[in-house]
């Protein structure tokens, strides 16, 4: 098990090293003349000069691309060009905004979605397992943006019983954050509700046509030692591993609410800095998100070798 | 104790039947059609009784199976007729009772053990399992006898095996649990679903002798659902052959196997080849058409569109279930005197068996059934008249093949050397993992060697197929083992034989419109077949247009690897005689590959045995049948259930779990599981090559006179023909 | 060599068997479309579709224009002669909901042919030739993957100027990893089948066994993988737009129409409400043919 982890480690290096290599072509050599990209078209040359220079940008691109990374893993992530603000301790306090809001919806997603699809798979064509899947397939497919703006209207415009604000006054105890994070955090579960509901839906169907549930069955063994000893630990296979793949997408759920809601998120800046071209800022906020992503992967992929002892005895 | 126990009491004081079937019909709705898949079975067996079900497969069998345990998938229903399990009518049990029931009166082995143990769960505590919610034992008792139960079924190590996850164990292993934990609670009902099916023949002999020997200790009634008759034969004592969702014939398994009383009996047991059969001798009794697909319209008696024997009457009203002999001879064929001519409205049958008699048979006709005419299909020339000569068409030579599997190498083809005379059918046998097909694929290229050569008419082949001429190409083609993955699925009939033909003769004949005609007549489809896809065909046709293929550009060397294996025994026949007709006319040399010896010994002149990667026998197919042989062939032959009651050969059971191939053992490869096993020269020196006869040789460090002596002394009533 | 007759006979035969053949073709088709009209998912999916295509095509012909603004009428609510209100600028909502689709319809079905056709190539070859060539792609798009789209099209975007060419092929580019994923284990579950096994053994090259043999055989994961990228390309393209990566005003795109209206949600939600639920009636839309599809597919 020690094994599996400690490989799966060492094969995010390479993936990370490439990740970088990505973004630093994309936002250091491939726009060209990286100063003019940064003050656009109307500032004087000499002006684009000095910030190259500043930059280090006339310098050969293996040696840029080394002082770049250099300067990533020893946390040296410079200043925001638009805050002017050291970019490591402004994304990590971001970052902190942005886990809490993301942790809050998983933890509450999580658990609901797979009782919700477990159960629409034991009752499977029932009336109600076609109400769940129509659902949780609307549900999927509306952009966080669309069902952030209706809650709002409803929950807080006409009904007011939750802060259009996801910030609380400040002094408020801590507590009170959650309180303010409810109504963001419902379009980021529900997308992720009907997806990972739907998984684990075809999960408990799957598994319910295989042999050995049959001869769980004709053992004679109760209805609830089927489900929970032979059911449940194999459907959730699939969907663990889609849960890990699904903060992807939770993420980039992330950056939208955070924009509608005007929450002090990474997500939220990251747009500012794509829109006011910070590039350092923007870098940073990439590369922070890609670590983010593949360490959660890693932890899908540990709790399935837990579940799947061929997976776990391999490694 | 159980509910169950107290009612059954309750009912009478004579003992009730173990299980008792009435008139039962199933139907399954697929798409909004109703498929009726058992039309009115009844059947009956005693406590203790083994009794056997044979039938192709669609026929219901195990739908039947499933009626019985009340787990008739949700879209299936049974429409008439009861289940009764001693005295007990299954269907009125309620949840809880048919929970105790299940498990505790009657309980279940099936077809693929892989899949019917749970993989996430440890072997211990599935089959503790049954302890703790049937007897209500804690954990660690439950345990206990756990190991009880896997020590029962002669698992090696039981407290290892206790810990173990199914993935870890082999296949024949993994049945052993799955009949320890059918018989943790002495049931008094155990069905037994091809429980056989699927494993490797030692492993078959090894589960087959459990089975047996549990029988002598444990009281249950068995009720065995196969298609493989010797299995049958070995197992009960009273046999009933389902065709098409009917029971056509029921009565002893001795009697009714030497004496069938129903056509299609007869057409079973004709169209199988009979240990130690060549096609020089005979040809196979096919039985003409194919099995009815599900739902299918039949008038009057189900057989009657494949029975050679049928008269109009047969069309018009179906037979009854007749006693044999007092009935059927008198009743079945007076009835027929008296239908009238015409056709006369279709009226139901009756199920149940008519008369009290040992023996029953649907058919009007059951006196003239040893008098069924034979089919005349043509009888394989022998190797002079098909004008084999003495040279050799294909020469491999110290061939290998090892493939990686994460961090292990396995040595799939170990430094083997073969040669095939022109005109030659060389078979090839060994169990699953023997390297037999990996060695095919080298020779046609699918596969490339990592070493050794393949010379094909003294010309050294390439060693992939991309690399090989179009001429290399279209003498060596292939014939692959699963009719359903065999045919692009996308593709008309006729557009796969034309690119074949395109591709493979080329230029050389005429028309290829004709050639392709002409394919397809050899191989009998019917050209409005050539306008279907492969979906539409039936097992058997696919199989005939894949050889159609092989043959596109007049090859001169056929691998074909298992090509009738995945197909029923009635359908299967055809396709062996097709290729024994097909060598004679086209002068093609075959390399046949089978698990099934009694079917390569019928098509091979040639046979070589492959085990561990390696080929350890090569001689004449009668001579490799015969002792003096390699102990393992002697242990693979022992271990095929046979047709046979007079003449029983006893099993030679192998020690032991087939070793792994990126492991394989020192010296001699069989000698961790083999019975004459001689000692440490076995272990620590690769055994020398032996030649028993001229083109005989095997790989044993015993010599043949002394093998020869052994082996006949074990076997004093060797029955195999002279 | 057979007299001319016979040749013209074997000819005609042919043409007539490759008659019947395409006959026994558009049998199987007619089944398959009546089992899709069959299914009512499938068959509201295209409807709502259909009525978006319609209304991004012509709906200026009979609403108001979409872009005229009405001083003296701003922010009334829905009455009869603004239906749905007017925004901000006096500009009719239902005309610019009505006319909001057009975009989306332009960028998600073309961004998502792209994916298709990169994706399909890349898939298989991968899949074809496995080895190292598998090793080298499949590494490449899990370094894609470990982005999420959102995030990199917004590096890309910015960076990249916004202009919808552009929008298209990031979308493209970015939804390759995961179609040539889907593409190439379709193309590992049939490439190890006996018929390819056959066609090697016959000489085929592999440019035919990919395009003839396997292609034909995977056209039904690859529009059903069509589909759920269309659904997420609707959805990733109008997300866009709201995040201000898209069409600037004065266009009535519903994901740039809801970003600067929002401001107005409190007071006057209708300029808001109507362009969000008709985005999400498209993406369910296109969702419902997808569930269509493959539910048919699969039986």
């Amino acid at each position: 098990m020690a094994r599996l982890i400690g490989r799966r480690l060492l094969l995010m290096v390479p993936t990370l090293i490439l990740v970088s290599i990505l973004v630093f072509a994309l936002a250091e050599v491939l726009p060209g003349n990286l100063g003019r990209s940064i003050l656009g078209p109307y500032a004087t040359q000499q002006q684009v000069d000095i910030l190259n220079h500043h930059l280090g940008a006339d310098k050969p691109l293996y040696e840029r691309y080394a002082v770049w990374a250099g300067h990533f893993v020893t946390g040296h992530w410079g200043a925001s060009l638009q805050l002017g603000t050291p970019v490591f301790s402004t994304v990590m306090r971001a970052l902190g905004n942005s886990l809490l809001l993301a942790g809050f919806a998983l933890v509450i997603i999580v658990p609901t979605s797979i009782l919700v699809g477990v159960y629409a798979g034991l009752r499977r064509d029932s009336l109600l397992d076609r109400a769940i899947t129509i659902s949780t397939l609307s549900m999927t497919v509306i952009p966080e943006f669309v069902s952030g703006v209706i809650l709002i209207v409803v929950f807080a415009v006409t009904l007011h019983w939750l802060p259009v604000s996801a910030m609380p006054p400040q002094g408020a105890p801590f507590v009170d954050r959650f309180y303010y994070l409810i109504l963001p955090a419902i379009p980021l579960m529900l997308l992720e509700l009907g997806y990972i509901a739907r998984m684990a839906r075809v999960g408990t169907v799957q598994v319910l046509a295989m042999p050995y549930i049959r001869t769980a069955v004709l053992k004679g063994l109760p209805r609830h030692r089927v489900i929970f000893g032979h059911v449940l630990r194999n459907a959730l296979v699939p969907t663990v591993t889609v849960i890990g793949s699904q903060v992807g997408w939770l993420i980039g759920g992330l950056v939208v609410v955070e924009f509608l809601f005007v929450y002090p998120g990474i997500g939220n800046m990251m747009i500012n800095a794509a829109q006011f071209h910070d590039v350092p800022l923007l870098e940073a906020c990439v590369l922070v998100v890609a670590v983010l992503y593949m360490l959660s992967n890693l932890i899908a992929d540990i709790v399935v070798a837990l579940l799947n002892p061929r997976i776990r005895m391999g490694g | 104790m159980s509910a169950v126990d107290s009612q059954a009491n309750a009912t009478d004081a004579a003992p009730a039947a173990a299980l008792d079937v009435r008139d039962l019909e199933v139907t399954f709705h697929r798409r909004g059609r109703d498929l009726p898949v058992l039309k009115g079975v009844t059947l009956h067996i005693e406590p203790g009784e083994a009794y056997g079900l044979v039938g192709e497969s669609g026929c219901g069998k195990t739908t039947l199976a499933m009626a019985a345990l009340r787990y008739l998938a949700g879209n299936g229903t049974v429409d008439a007729g009861q289940v009764l399990v001693e005295g007990r009518d299954v269907s009125t049990l309620s949840e809880e009772a048919l929970r105790k029931w299940r498990g505790e009166a009657v309980a279940m082995v099936y077809q693929d053990p892989a899949t019917a143990l749970s993989p996430a769960m440890r072997i211990g505590d599935q089959v503790a399992e049954v302890f703790r919610y049937h007897e209500g034992l804690k954990k660690a008792e439950a345990l206990e006898r756990a190991r009880e139960s896997l020590r029962r079924v002669a698992l090696p190590d039981p407290d290892a095996t206790l810990r173990r996850y199914p993935f870890e164990l082999s296949g024949g292993q993994q049945q052993r649990v799955v009949i320890a934990m059918a018989l943790a609670v002495n049931p008094h009902l155990l069905v037994l679903d091809e429980p056989t099916t699927g494993l490797d023949a030692t492993v078959e002999a090894e589960i087959l002798d459990l089975i047996e020997e549990l029988r002598g200790r444990i009281h249950a009634a068995i009720l065995l659902i196969t298609h493989n008759l010797g299995l049958v034969a070995h197992l009960c004592e009273r046999v009933g052959v389902l065709y098409a969702g009917r029971i056509v014939e029921e009565g002893p398994a001795r009697e009714l196997f030497t004496d069938p009383r129903h056509p299609y009996t007869m057409g079973l047991l004709r169209c199988a080849p009979r240990f130690g059969m060549n096609k020089t001798d005979a040809a196979l009794q096919t039985i003409p058409g194919t099995l009815p697909a599900l739902g299918e319209p039949l008038a009057g008696c189900v057989y009657s569109a494949r029975c050679p024997m049928a008269k109009p009457v047969c069309t018009r009203r179906e037979p009854d279930l007749y006693a044999w002999p007092s009935d059927a001879g008198v009743k079945g064929a007076a009835e027929a005197e008296a239908m009238p001519p015409d056709p006369v409205a279709y009226s139901p049958h009756h199920a149940s068996p008519v008369g009290e008699a040992a023996r029953h048979a649907r058919c009007y006709f059951s006196a003239q059934v040893p008098e069924m005419p034979q089919m005349a299909p043509v009888v394989g020339a022998s190797l002079e008249a098909r004008g084999a000569s003495s040279g050799d068409v294909l020469e491999i030579k110290a061939v290998e093949r090892t493939f990686k599997d994460g961090r292990k190498r396995l040595t799939a083809v170990h430094d083997v050397s073969l040669n095939l005379k022109h005109g030659e059918t060389f078979g090839l046998v060994g169990e699953s993992g023997s390297g037999k097909t990996t060695l095919a694929k080298c020779v046609t290229g699918l596969i490339a060697a990592d070493s050794g050569t393949v010379t094909f008419e003294g010309k050294l082949m390439r060693s992939t197929a991309g690399r090989r001429s179009q001429d290399a190409l279209r003498a060596i083609q292939m014939v692959f083992q699963n009719p359903d993955s065999t045919l692009n699925p996308a593709w008309s009939t006729r557009a796969i034989l034309t690119r074949s033909v395109r591709k493979l003769a080329g230029s050389r004949s005429g028309s290829v419109r004709a050639k392709v005609d002409k394919l397809s007549a050899d191989v009998r489809v019917e050209p409005r077949f050539l306008l279907q896809k492969p979906a539409d065909l039936s097992g058997g046709q696919k199989q005939r247009i894949a050889i159609a293929r092989a043959f596109a550009g007049d090859p001169r060397l056929v691998v074909c690897d298992e090509p009738a294996s995945a197909l029923d025994v009635s359908v299967q026949a055809s396709i062996l005689n097709l290729l024994v007709e097909l060598q004679t006319s086209e002068s093609v040399s075959y390399i046949f590959i089978s698990h099934d010896l009694a079917v390569v010994r019928y098509i091979s002149d040639r046979i070589g045995v492959m085990y561990l990667a390696e080929l350890i026998e090569v001689g004449s197919a009668e001579e490799v049948f015969n002792p003096p042989h390699h102990p393992y062939t002697e242990a693979l032959l022992s271990s095929i259930p046979k047709l046979d009651f007079d003449r029983r050969l006893q099993r030679i059971p192998l020690r032991g779990a087939m070793p792994s191939l990126s492991e394989p053992p020192t010296g001699c490869r069989f000698h961790t599981r083999c019975h004459r096993f001689l000692g440490d020269l076995c272990v620590q020196q690769e055994p020398p090559i032996q030649e028993a006869v001229t083109g005989h040789t095997y790989k044993c460090h015993i010599p043949p006179d002394e093998l020869l002596a052994a082996q006949l002394a074990d076997r004093p009533a060797s029955p195999v023909e002279a | 060599m057979a007299p001319a007759g016979v040749v013209d006979d074997s000819r005609t035969q042919e043409m007539q068997a490759d008659v019947a053949a395409a006959l026994e073709q558009r049998r199987q088709r007619r089944y398959l479309v009546r089992a899709l009209l069959r299914s009512p998912t499938f068959v509201i999916g295209v409807l709502i579709v259909l009525f978006w295509v319609f209304m991004g095509i012509f709906s200026t012909a009979f609403t108001q224009s979409p872009l005229a603004q009405h001083p003296f009428a701003i922010l009334q609510s829905p009455s009869a002669a603004h239906w749905f209100g007017t925004d901000d600028l006096g500009r009719d909502v239902l005309a610019r909901t009505m006319a909001g689709a057009r975009t989306v319809l332009i960028i998600a079905p073309l961004a998502t042919l792209l994916a298709l056709l990169w994706g399909g190539i890349i898939g298989l070859i991968a899949g074809f030739y496995r080895g190292i060539t598998d090793d080298i792609i499949m590494r490449l798009v899990d370094v894609l993957l470990a982005l999420p789209v959102i995030i990199t099209s917004i590096l890309i975007l910015s960076l990249f100027g916004k202009s919808l060419a552009i929008v298209i092929v990031v979308i493209g580019a970015l939804f390759t990893p995961v179609v040539s994923r889907t593409i190439r284990s379709a193309v590992i579950g049939e490439r190890e089948r006996e018929y390819v096994m056959a066609a090697r053994l016959r000489g085929e090259r592999s440019a035919f066994v990919m395009a003839r043999e396997i292609l034909p055989n995977i056209t039904q994961p690859i529009i059903v993988e069509g589909t759920v990228r269309l659904g997420y390309a609707v959805f990733t393209a109008a997300t866009l737009s709201f995040l201000g990566f898209g069409l600037g005003p004065p266009s009535p795109d519903w994901g740039l129409t809801i970003a600067t209206e929002r401001v107005d949600l409190q007071s006057a939600p209708w300029t808001v409400l109507f362009p969000a639920f008709a985005l999400a009636s498209l993406v369910v839309g296109v969702n419902l043919i997808t569930d269509g599809l493959s539910s048919v597919f699969s039986k």
